[in-house]
């Protein structure tokens, strides 16, 4: 794979070059059984950027941001070889507890997965696996989890009536305030706009462009437009294999690759 | 780093098939307008040489065609953007459309420009022949016509073999202008007809410049970087 450098011409964005390393994919391997799903993937995610992934279906990405807060550990016959580093430290390492983990590395799915309880459970639930805090404390975390996923004004008279009574788009960002809740340090979002409508998802890659002043983001996507719009860098995969990793402007208007090419204008076979 | 995109990406289909024909009916619509603007200097030319108005008045009437054709252009580009979202090489292949499609506007106006001058030219004493001025106007039509060559071929490398012929239609219109000087200090009587040919070879001068930045667009069109050699620019 090719690490692009920084393109003379950098139209959409500030140059984001030389910014510190919050994840660090080193020469990681993921197998579902005996499937070998990733082939030696190796990429930084950078603090406060966000990064996304794009590839057919089955390429592998989600298999990637799944191993990124050791979600696979859920299953059996999962494994991962090699490295990924979080603030220099080996997540994958045995010694490594993954409710911390998934404490520091929040993760937002493609369905909105509210559970059948309050606005306001659903916040606090994941505050209270890890903290006991007094209520007005409690009171105070929730608001201002809804408020940085952008869903305060819609539910703050209604925080005490069902998640599930909302509407996909609110659904999604009250699944992004629950990852925000607990504080973490990154956020992995799982085409987490592919079952919204357009406003819904404007408003989601909206938040991801607030959120990213606080947190280091990795994004798997479908939506073309959408990595190209709400990413900094972009990592292209294939079979499994990375085949592209670089800014973003770079990648969606002159990529090194042929397939990273043919797949974002369309003519993969 | 290994460049690996260049080789035949253009000669693979979309998997829609219907963009792959919007960009072909783009494609068509450059090389139109193109072929247009090379008819209009070649008989633009012609007209002042042979002192005929009746081809300066076709080579004026054909300016509203070249205006159509460009308008065709932005229309099918915005469709194009809208419906397709294009992008990496695609997109560059529609934005450059857009520029290029401009630089052609303009040399099919010097053309109208010299045409003008060729038929007040024309109910005046004729001058002494001027050599340079066909020179440089067949080499202003050979550059229109294989910079479009190089359009339609995707090819960067004949892009750019008319980007470094730029250089010989200046080095014409200085010698040109040299000439003029001469003739207008001999007899001042001839200052007015000199001064028309004086601007007739700064517009095929300023046409020789668009097809420079023509052959500009396709690097960057193929390549996505712009060539890196300071822009030879006269005047």
């Amino acid at each position: 794979m090719a690490i692009a450098t920084a393109s003379a011409a950098s139209i959409f964005r500030a140059p984001t070059a030389a910014l510190p390393e919050k994840v660090s994919i080193r020469n990681v391997d993921f197998f579902y059984d005996k499937f070998h799903a990733l082939k030696g993937i190796s990429l930084p995610l950078h603090e406060h950027r966000v990064t996304a992934f794009i590839g057919p279906s089955g390429c592998g990405k989600s298999t990637l941001l799944r191993i990124l807060n050791r979600m696979y550990d859920l299953y059996p016959r999962q494994r991962a070889t090699g490295e990924v580093l979080l603030d220099g430290e080996n997540i994958l390492s045995p010694s490594q507890d993954v409710n911390l983990l998934r404490a520091r590395v929040g993760m937002v799915f493609q369905k909105p997965t509210p559970f059948p309880m309050s606005i306001y459970d659903n916040v606090a639930f994941g505050i209270r696996l890890y903290e006991r805090l007094p209520k007005a404390e409690m009171d105070e975390r929730v608001a201002t989890a809804l408020q940085k996923a952008a869903l305060w004004d819609e539910v703050k008279d209604k925080l005490h009536q069902s998640g599930l009574g909302l509407s996909g788009g609110q659904q999604q960002r009250l699944c992004i305030a629950r990852s925000v809740a607990v504080r973490p340090e990154v956020i992995l979002l799982d085409e987490p706009c592919s079952a919204l409508d357009p406003i819904s998802t404007a408003k989601i890659e909206e938040l991801i462009d607030e959120l990213k002043a606080e947190y280091t983001i990795a994004i798997v996507t479908h939506n073309m437009q959408q990595a190209a719009r709400t990413s900094d860098y972009t990592a292209f995969m294939y079979l499994g294999e990375l085949i592209e990793f670089g800014e973003t402007d770079q990648v969606f208007t002159n990529p090194r690759h042929q397939r990273t090419q043919d797949y974002i204008t369309g003519r993969f076979g | 780093m290994a460049d690996t995109t260049k080789p035949d990406v253009l000669a693979r289909g979309h998997t829609v098939r219907a963009y792959d024909q919007e960009l072909a009916e783009l494609t068509t619509l450059i090389c139109r307008m193109g072929g247009l603007a090379e008819q209009q200097v070649a008989g633009a030319v012609d007209s002042l040489l042979r002192r005929d108005v009746g081809i300066a008045a076709t080579v004026i009437q054909r300016d509203d065609e070249v205006d159509a054709l460009e308008e065709r252009v932005d229309q099918h580009v915005i469709r194009l953007l809208a419906l397709r979202q294009p992008m990496a090489v695609d997109l560059r292949i529609i934005a450059m459309a857009l520029k290029i499609s401009n630089d052609l506007e303009r040399t099919s106006d010097y053309a109208v420009s010299i045409a003008k001058r060729a038929q007040r030219l024309a109910e005046q004493p004729e001058l002494r022949p001027i050599a340079s001025i066909p020179r440089m106007a067949s080499a202003c039509v050979a550059m229109i016509k294989d910079v479009l060559d190089a359009y339609v071929d995707r090819d960067a490398d004949k892009a750019m073999a008319v980007w470094n012929r730029d250089h010989e239609v200046d080095e014409l219109y200085d010698s040109l202008f040299r000439e003029l000087i001469t003739y207008m200090l001999e007899d001042p009587r001839t200052i007015s007809r000199c001064i028309d040919l004086l601007f007739i070879a700064k517009n095929l001068e300023r046409i020789g410049d668009h097809a420079t930045n023509v052959a500009e667009k396709i690097h960057y069109m193929i390549h996505g970087s712009q060539i890196n050699r300071p822009r030879h620019e006269v005047g």
